[in-house]
């Protein structure tokens, strides 16, 4: 018999190209510092999948890209490679490696690693990217999307929940699109295929409630523009995706139960 | 995007729920189903198959070896019941199953026994038969007017093991009871025959077949078949459903859960249409044809065509005179979920010639990182969700599948489900996880259960 291409290493090649638009961006707002914390993430990335690779015979995934790349692009005032070594470390590692590799996590590494470095140097203060970043990442959603990668309906219920949130809170619903990470973190930390909801209501849920997230951190807390709302709004939607699934699925599977004595 | 179900009157599985959603004036008319269902199959997955056009009349041709598989019937402990270099005549028993002593598999051709070749485990792996002469055993038909007697009959001529039953897809019990049978004459499969021109100038059988397994159940009988006329009269019982859509549209799977869910206490049975019409002819003349009519297509192929070919046909004898030079693989059954076999499977109706993809160079280094022992899990994308036909939660599903996680997958509905219905998952996460390998470790633990 025949099988199809969308392997898991096709899949994450697939989110590879439509980072590339984006890595364009990137350099022409931060050029060389964005290029580092790149280059150090992936390589840390890289060491710690050989690792595993060696110990428990799981396989390389070209994810350690995405990973590397959300790294750098949402971690923009780090100036420290340790920093990130070590931030990465615990990311790639407890976020995705011990579960068995990029697919069995259920949290996205490039979040775990992020919030890692947001809550263990305080005092470092993150930048957000422009407008050119966030428009940057539209072409690589939209072939995300045709592909059939990302989920429509995350992606909606996300906006959805941005807007909705925001209007309620009394905030111009435009504004948060205009900023590139966070535009960023929607498309490719929130809608994540492996860490986002996966029964067909979970995810209008799923989405909803990152969008929600985000808005809600973003205009209540640490300011729109930062980093932090996008990052810290995928973290608890991610946790929170299990739930969701098991809800859906206990409320709608009872017709299949089967009544045994 | 989704796999949605259009009724022109709803399909809940309670027919009088199904009734109080409908206008009254039409009531009448759907009791006496004259006004059909409709399943719409958005989605789904027009996956390519490459190779020449099929075309031409259907030619009958005759191999001269034959082949009966041990595969073909999973659930089955065969007890053989001829022996090697014995005559049989068409219509013979060939072997039945221990447990379920009286379902036989008759012979189609008459000839002699060639092999008998048993398998790991002492089961039965195939019986070859070199055909010769034309004799057929005749069977009464007397007593088919009857549910017993019309279950002794295919019982006797071997057509009982057309009939298979959900949960679990296994030839059924010879005094089981269906909640429903579906009568597939959808095939969305590549290059698959079409079920109207196969049944042209079989309608009166095929009518006949239908009317017959009305017999077998107090239940509905669905008659599942591409949107158009009506391939037998409706009436009460008989409910006929027009299908759209893409593979996997087709599947008798994506009916049952649209239509008829089953359970342990109710299951569903369902048949194929050219055992249907078989059945009508079996009732008309007394014995089998012991033929069907499949299409024989593939890149690997010259010309594609429709042949009418006996069961168990040597597909090597089939094929070698199109085949176009190289290594190729032979499948019978569809490019999706056939198998690398030299012999036309029982519930095959298609043969499909591949190329051997060729044969890399490996470097140790290179296949260690591109493969190590743990397999690549699956990433539950959303065109995965939207090739799949049943209504399920299907990445749940497959993750519970993907771990043997037996008693999740029967909660989310894996009981409706067969090999056949996975073989899309198979192919659209590339092949790294078998899910109908899984599907039926699955089953098996939950059978035993």
């Amino acid at each position: 018999m025949t099988t199809g291409i969308w392997q898991r290493n096709m899949v994450s090649w697939m989110l590879v190209v439509a980072l590339l638009p984006v890595a364009a961006a990137l350099w022409i707002e931060q050029d060389g510092a964005a290029l580092l914390r790149f280059g150090v993430a992936l390589v840390t990335i890289l060491i710690w999948q050989a690792v595993f690779l060696i110990a428990r015979a799981q396989p390389l995934s070209p994810i350690a890209v995405v990973t590397a790349f959300a790294v750098a692009l949402l971690a923009s005032g780090i100036t420290e490679a340790w920093q990130i070594v070590l931030a990465v470390s615990f990311g790639t590692v407890v976020g995705e490696q011990i579960f068995g590799g990029w697919g069995r996590n259920f949290i996205h590494a490039g979040v775990v690693a992020l919030a890692f470095l947001y809550f263990a140097f305080p005092e470092v203060a993150h930048q957000g990217t422009g407008i050119w970043v966030a428009i940057s990442v539209l072409p690589g959603a939209a072939l995300l999307l045709l592909t059939g990668i990302l989920s429509g309906r995350v992606m909606i219920g996300a906006v959805v929940g941005l807007v909705v949130v925001t209007l309620v809170m009394g905030a111009d619903p435009g504004a948060p699109f205009l900023q590139g990470s966070l535009v960023f973190g929607m498309v490719f930390l929130v809608a994540d295929p492996v860490c986002s909801a996966s029964t067909r209501g979970g995810r209008w849920l799923y989405g909803g409630l990152a969008g929600a997230l985000i808005a809600l951190l973003g205009w209540a807390d640490v300011g729109i523009a930062a980093p932090q709302a996008v990052v810290f709004a995928a973290l608890l939607a991610a946790i929170f995706a299990p739930l969701i699934d098991a809800g859906i699925i206990a409320a709608t599977t009872k017709q299949w139960r089967e009544h045994n004595a | 995007m989704h796999p949605t179900i259009r009724p022109q009157v709803a399909d809940q599985i309670d027919p009088n729920q199904r009734l109080s959603a409908i206008k009254p004036l039409g009531l009448g008319l759907y009791q006496k189903g004259l006004i059909g269902m409709k399943i719409s199959v958005r989605g789904g997955l027009p996956y390519p198959l490459s190779g020449p056009a099929i075309s031409g009349p259907t030619d009958t041709v005759k191999t001269d070896c034959i082949a009966l598989l041990g595969v073909d019937y999973p659930g089955m402990r065969a007890r053989v019941l001829v022996d090697q270099g014995a005559t049989v005549k068409a219509g013979t028993p060939l072997f039945e199953d221990r447990r379920n002593p009286g379902i036989t598999v008759t012979a189609p051709v008459s000839g002699k026994i060639d092999q008998i070749n048993i398998g790991a485990q002492r089961r039965l792996s195939s019986i070859h038969i070199t055909v010769a002469g034309d004799d057929r055993l005749s069977f009464d038909v007397s007593k088919a007017h009857t549910n017993e007697g019309l279950r002794a009959l295919m019982q006797s001529a071997g057509l009982w093991p057309a009939l298979r039953a959900r949960p679990f897809d296994r030839v059924p019990p010879l005094d089981g009871q269906a909640a429903a049978i579906f009568i597939t004459a959808t095939d969305t499969h590549a290059q698959a025959p079409n079920p109207r021109d196969v049944l042209s100038g079989l309608e009166t059988s095929f009518a006949r077949g239908v009317a017959a397994l009305k017999l077998l159940t107090p239940g509905k009988i669905y008659l599942c078949q591409h949107s158009g006329d009506a391939l037998a009269p409706a009436d009460e019982q008989t409910q006929i459903v027009n299908v759209d859509g893409h593979h996997p549209a087709g599947l008798v799977g994506t009916h049952i859960n649209r239509l008829h869910p089953p359970s342990r206490q109710k299951p569903v049975w369902h048949i194929g249409y050219q055992d249907v019409a078989e059945l009508g002819i079996l009732l008309t003349d007394g014995h089998l044809t012991g033929q069907r009519t499949i299409t024989l297509s593939g890149p690997g192929l010259s010309t594609a065509r429709y042949l009418r070919v006996r069961w168990g046909a040597d597909l090597h004898a089939l094929t070698r005179k199109d085949l176009q030079p190289g290594r190729k693989r032979i499948l019978s059954g569809p490019a999706l979920g056939g198998r690398e076999n030299r012999h036309l499977s029982r519930y095959h109706l298609q043969a499909t010639v591949l190329d051997m993809p060729p044969e890399r160079p490996r470097n140790w280094l290179v296949a260690a990182l591109r493969a190590a022992a743990v397999p690549a899990p699956f990433v539950p994308t959303q065109a995965v969700e939207n090739a799949l036909g049943p209504k399920l939660h299907v990445v749940p599903l497959l993750r519970a599948l993907s771990i043997g996680d037996a008693e999740s997958a029967a909660r989310l509905g894996c009981l409706q489900l067969a090999e056949e219905d996975m073989a899309l998952a198979t192919y659209a996460t590339g092949g790294e996880v078998d899910f109908a390998a899984r599907l039926r470790d699955v089953l098996t633990t939950l059978e035993a259960s």
